[in-house]
């Protein structure tokens, strides 16, 4: 499902306006402003789990929307940064801040290791290997007792703290600690995603997503570049599962359940695969819906599968895709006249 | 060595059940080339329909069997209908998609509709078991299996004998050649389609008596299936049979003698090995999507 625009961006007869900066300068500092404004712990909490979805979902959008493979190993790295985060900070002695970093690290190289068997055969086979990583690593949670502690999970886990010289020591057990260490995390990471999809690189795995064959024959080895985005898709992951624990203070195997990856597809498809902002947008916009949305889970599911079926059918290209489409229609307007 | 065969047999049993959702499966992935991760949850709604006959309407196992598995037969035919024929060769990740949503719709459904507590169904094979030969034989399951072996010999001499069954593989092997002798794909497809929802719909039916009947027990069977049909070749039948049996047995050997968390990741194990080893699958004629 490419989406991405054959067209390049260049000049185009300064039509296209560039809000893109301002609009993310402005979001940010609105972000970093608002629980001043708005100090309620509710609205915190639904935010740190926004920012914790945002970063996924830009690892399945790099992996997805920008590679073209859908992948369902995510929630698995997922599950998995957050058990080495439990195990680095609870049995390693590892600090908080580097046992984040590892966890994304060590779910990177997981990919990789996994994206050969995974990427050797086809698509077909991509998305039930990388399903199939994901039960797989959640049976081991429920049952590699002396090291996951089974069910009954990890608990008491600690959070990352900020050391302000002569301001003291703030600890991100409390939710609006938290919510910055979530925000710089999520900028930090979302930063780097954007910056290495607008890289050549970025254009070497759209190019590969739009004309597989064709890319090859241009002397791109598809097969790499794909393997590294997984790869890269599955640090992210990671970090997200550790922020995610780490907030949660505890790790057990319902970290793997469906509703994460039924979440993030949503998010994703919604979004708009490879419209890299309208995914951002649509991980804040996801995690506020439940709230203001109160009814039956069940029916809340059904209401979402509906949503999926309705995006399948209509708008394969999400949000992004169709503001995509405005703007290629307004660029040809401007071109003929 | 009788506990080995005992296990073998129950094998057999499991890997029966696998086999008529996993044959559905690739059926609908060979016409249509969508994997339909809706799939685990058609069997579900062939356990509930089956649940809600026999303890809520008094009717009997044997009839029940027949309703559920028209039932979900027809639901599939409709889900064809209005989603899957507007769906274009290519479409790959578009097919999942749609098909995630339709199992999000239909497990929260039903869960929303009949709650989401596991339900026991209780017929008159209940509690009986058979001897055969020394060997324990649980009553019910096998009549499950029995069924399931005689929904895949019929499978078999449709698609062998008939025309519409002849079509149907003259479509999956070549999709233009049949287009030119005059096949009608939406035809073709939708009966395909629907004869593979059923057969899940009626795995459900036949073993609803056996497991436990609740809105999420269509996923992990899925899942495992998933692996089945990678191991036997995406898109092959007889791959799918005998990747199922294979899968069945190993995972209640592997049960029997170690533990049951290893005999979960059995299958997936071996679907990697196969996937490193040959990578078209036992049976696969090497298609690429």
């Amino acid at each position: 499902m490419s989406v991405s625009t054959p067209f390049s961006t260049r000049s185009t007869g300064g039509v296209q306006p560039r809000l893109t900066w301002p609009l993310i300068v402005l979001s940010l500092v609105g972000l970093i402003l608002l629980p001043s404004i708005w100090p309620s712990s509710y609205v915190v909490n639904v935010l740190i789990l926004a920012f914790i979805f945002a970063i996924l979902a830009t690892g399945l959008n790099l992996i997805f929307g920008y590679t073209g493979l859908l992948s369902f190993g995510q929630v698995g790295f997922f599950g998995l940064g957050a058990y080495l985060y439990a195990l680095l900070t609870m049995d390693g002695g590892v600090s908080p801040w580097l046992s984040i970093l590892l966890a994304g690290i060590g779910s990177g190289f997981v990919a990789l290791l996994l994206g050969y068997p995974a990427l050797r055969v086809s698509r077909a086979s991509f998305v039930i290997v990388t399903l199939s990583f994901t039960l797989l690593t959640a049976l081991l949670a429920r049952n590699w007792v002396e090291i996951t502690r089974g069910p009954m999970g990890i608990p008491k886990l600690s959070a990352p703290s900020i050391d302000l010289p002569g301001l003291g020591t703030f600890s991100g057990h409390d939710p609006h600690v938290f919510y910055y260490i979530a925000l710089a995390i999520a900028a930090a990471s979302i930063g780097a995603i954007y910056l290495l999809v607008n890289s050549p690189i970025g254009r070497v795995l759209r190019a590969i997503n739009l004309d597989e064959p064709l890319a090859a024959s241009q002397g791109i080895s598809p097969k790499k570049y794909q393997i590294a985005a997984f790869a890269v898709a599955g640090v992210l992951s990671g970090i997200a599962g550790s922020l995610h624990v780490s907030h949660l203070g505890i790790v057990d195997p319902s970290i793997f359940d469906p509703y994460y990856s039924e979440m993030l597809l949503i998010i994703v498809i919604v979004g708009g695969p490879g419209s890299f902002w309208m995914v951002v947008v649509s991980s804040l916009v996801f995690m506020a819906i439940p709230e203001l949305l109160r009814m039956a889970p069940e029916l809340r599911m059904v209401l979402f599968g509906m949503v999926l079926v309705l995006a399948a059918m209509l708008f394969p290209t999400g949000v992004g895709g169709y503001f995509e489409q405005r703007k290629l229609a307004m660029w040809r307007r401007s071109l003929r006249s | 060595m009788e506990f080995f065969i005992q296990l073998v047999i129950n094998g057999l049993m499991l890997g029966m059940v696998y086999a008529l959702i996993a044959i559905g499966l690739s059926l609908i992935f060979g016409v249509l080339e969508i994997v339909n991760f809706a799939h685990g949850h058609f069997y579900m709604l062939g356990a509930t329909v089956l649940a809600a006959l026999v303890t809520s309407a008094g009717i009997g196992f044997f009839p029940g069997l027949v309703i559920a598995t028209v039932a979900v037969g027809v639901v599939g035919y409709l889900v064809y209908v209005v989603l899957l024929r507007h769906f274009r060769e290519g479409e790959f990740d578009r097919g999942i998609i749609l098909t995630i949503g339709i199992g999000m719709v239909l497990q929260n459904g039903v869960a929303y509709l009949f709650g989401s507590s596991s339900r026991m169904v209780d017929t008159s094979l209940s509690f009986v078991s058979w001897d055969v030969a020394g060997f324990f034989v649980d009553a019910q399951r096998a009549v499950a299996v029995l069924v399931g072996a005689v929904a895949i010999a019929a499978l078999y001499a449709v698609l062998t004998f008939t025309r519409i069954g002849k079509a149907m593989r003259a479509f999956a092997q070549n999709r233009e050649a049949a287009f030119i002798v005059g096949i009608r794909p939406a035809v073709i497809a939708g009966i395909a389609v629907a004869i593979g929802i059923a057969l899940a719909g009626l795995a459900g039916a036949a073993l609803a008596p056996v497991f436990a009947v609740h809105p999420a027990m269509g996923a992990p069977i899925l899942f495992k299936v998933f692996a089945i049909i990678i191991i036997g070749g995406l898109g092959s039948l007889p791959g799918a049979l005998v990747a199922s049996l294979l899968i069945g047995v190993t995972e209640s050997v592997v049960g029997g003698y170690s533990s049951v968390a290893l005999q979960d990741a059995v299958a997936f194990m071996l679907m990697i090995v196969v996937l490193l080893a040959f990578p078209a699958g036992l049976f696969g004629k090497g298609i690429r999507v």
